[in-house]
């Protein structure tokens, strides 16, 4: 069997107990959907760089959300099944490293991109924006940003003893990547010395692939104007370089503090 | 020029091997320089107390970590650097279980099943685990006998060569005990090399061809049922009649006495080894029958005990204290 046919298999068995967990389906699946769900329906007036407010939080919660299936969630159950040495027992089988650990950050990836559905629907239907620019584009981005939080997940249950613990070591990087970030509120708001730091941080790049890649328009300068489909690519590049680069610095993380046995030494 | 044919013959043969195998945790060094040999087809038992270094030395066979210094060998290959090829070749079965608490008994057997190329069914499987009625029942409601019992079939599953089990039968009540006894008598029929940890003697007793005693990292003993039993002797002893003095007790087969205080009261003890395991408690107690004969004495609570695994056991734990 190869990788990816074990990763698919135990990605199935955790998607099986996200709806069998009760707090799993609260925290990763549900809360995420009552966050946006309830921006959606506040009646927002007025506009957020030459769009209606709402529209700009929306594709702004699209990347947002990765906190919770991808991250925090993710990160508990890495943490968690290391110390009920699930982990370990299944390492002892057949199946790869990088099958295990990429089945269940497939799993929650698969329940991450249905939330993005969701929203996607909310937004043309209820909402009236249309349906999305460059659907392609939107996909990168939600699944590099997929990657890179899985990533870090895998970092953070290592240094994590329990998987309650671990959700909660997530908090302070939550507040450091989101806080600063275009998810509510855009950067030409923000004083200059802010600015340029934020840009680089991880959240940014994916909020603005996802945001162009949405609406059209272009949310990765600050022109805001429309954009066609080789000009949405050519502007998201630096971007997507910039994530890549982070996926590999949470590659490395996870290397260097995921383990796979509760002993310590 | 016969050794050497022979040895050579023999490393064909060894499935799981250990040489000079040492395992350090900072400043503790866990297993201390140990070798075994298990020869493809036999069931090999690690004794030892808690902390021995049995489930350490198991790990590394397993490829969990690699060893400190030394070698290990499972089927010819290094079993950290060749997870990959050994896995489908090998089954593991670890001291605690790891089970997703949510799944079903089927479910857990069902992603085991698919995991591997050529599994048992899953028929098959839930049966030998004794749970073909439990097929439907969250894995958190077994009894800790039974979800042993499924780990035991868990690691099974794709038909390995080479089986490690660290302590299967802890937590099982007797019966169930029996049970999975016959279950890995069948698996060692089968042609599965199994190398198996545990804390009752008995298991080693009713299932290993060679078994080897652990104690503070290093292997203190090690051989057959018979040779372990045999090296170690059959014990005679009775209390030191009053009126005969140390010096005067006599040799037997070669034997001298080793004198103990047993409540304030001289006991002497002699260990015969050698000789023909059945006929030598006898053998020994002729003369010294006689002797006391001679002597016009009675050999107060006199007793013979053929040496058994547990004394063993007992004594590789206090000569090594």
């Amino acid at each position: 069997m190869t990788d990816m046919a074990q990763a698919v298999r135990l990605a199935r068995v955790d998607l099986t107990l996200v709806f069998r967990n009760r707090t799993a389906l609260v925290n990763a699946v549900l809360l995420p959907l009552l966050i946006a769900g309830a921006l959606a329906s506040t009646d927002i007036t007025g506009g957020t760089a030459g769009i209606p407010a709402a529209q700009y939080l929306m594709t702004g919660m699209m990347a947002f959300i990765l906190i919770f299936a991808t991250f925090m969630n993710l990160a508990g159950f890495y943490a968690g099944r290391r110390e009920d040495l699930v982990l370990k027992r299944l390492l002892g089988g057949p199946a790869s490293k990088a099958a295990i650990l990429g089945g269940s950050a497939l799993g929650a990836t698969v329940v991450y991109l249905g939330q993005v559905v969701i929203l996607c629907v909310l937004m043309a239907v209820v909402m009236d924006t249309g349906a999305p620019a460059d659907v392609p584009l939107l996909l990168l981005g939600a699944l590099l940003g997929a990657a890179f939080f899985s990533l870090l997940a895998m970092a953070v249950s290592g240094l994590s003893s329990t998987g309650e613990m671990a959700q909660i070591a997530t908090l302070p990087v939550v507040l450091l990547l989101v806080g600063g970030s275009p998810v509510m509120l855009p950067q030409e708001i923000l004083p200059e010395t802010l600015r340029t730091p934020i840009e680089f941080l991880p959240m940014t790049p994916i909020v603005e692939i996802m945001r162009t890649a949405y609406l059209g328009l272009d949310y990765i300068g600050t022109s805001h104007e429309p954009l066609g489909l080789l000009e949405r690519w050519s502007a998201a590049l630096p971007s997507l370089g910039l994530l890549v680069a982070w996926i590999a610095v949470a590659a490395l993380l996870a290397r260097t503090f995921f383990r796979w046995d509760p002993r310590r030494g | 020029m016969t050794t050497d044919v022979t040895e050579r013959a023999l490393a064909v043969d060894v499935a799981i091997s250990a040489t000079e195998l040492r395992q350090r945790y900072g400043d503790f060094e866990a297993v201390k320089g140990v070798s075994l040999a298990v020869r493809k087809g036999e069931l090999f038992a690690l004794l030892g107390t808690n902390g021995a270094g049995k489930t350490t030395t198991m790990e590394v066979l397993e490829g969990y970590r690699p060893a400190t210094s030394g070698t290990v060998e499972v089927l010819g290959m290094d079993p950290y650097r060749k997870r990959r090829a050994l896995s489908p070749r090998v089954g593991v079965m670890l001291q605690e279980n790891g089970f997703l608490p949510d799944l079903t008994v089927a479910e857990t057997v069902g992603l085991w099943r698919d995991l591997h190329a050529e599994p048992r069914s899953l028929d098959e499987s839930l049966e030998m685990a004794g749970l073909a009625d439990k097929a439907g029942v969250r894995i958190r409601q077994l009894s800790g006998g039974q979800k042993r019992r499924l780990d035991l079939v868990l690691s099974v599953i794709g038909r390995p060569e080479v089986l490690f089990l660290d302590e299967p039968t802890t937590g099982m009540d007797p019966e169930a005990r029996r049970a999975t006894w016959d279950l890995i008598r069948d698996l060692v029929k089968e042609g599965t090399t199994v190398l198996l940890t545990t804390h009752y003697l008995e298991e080693a007793e009713q299932l290993a061809s060679r078994l080897a005693i652990m104690h503070k990292g290093e292997i203190q003993v090690e051989g057959t049922l018979e040779e372990v039993i045999a090296r170690h002797g059959d014990r005679i002893s009775f209390r030191l009649p009053a009126e005969i003095p140390l010096d005067d007790l006599p040799r037997i087969e070669g034997h001298s006495a080793d004198i103990a205080l047993a409540g304030g009261t001289p006991v002497v003890t002699y260990t015969i080894t050698g000789g023909d395991q059945a006929t030598r408690a006898h053998t020994a107690l002729v003369p010294l029958l006689a002797w006391a004969g001679e002597r016009g004495v009675a050999l107060e609570r006199l007793a013979v005990r053929t040496a058994s695994l547990e004394d063993v056991f007992h004594s590789v734990v206090k000569e090594t204290a």
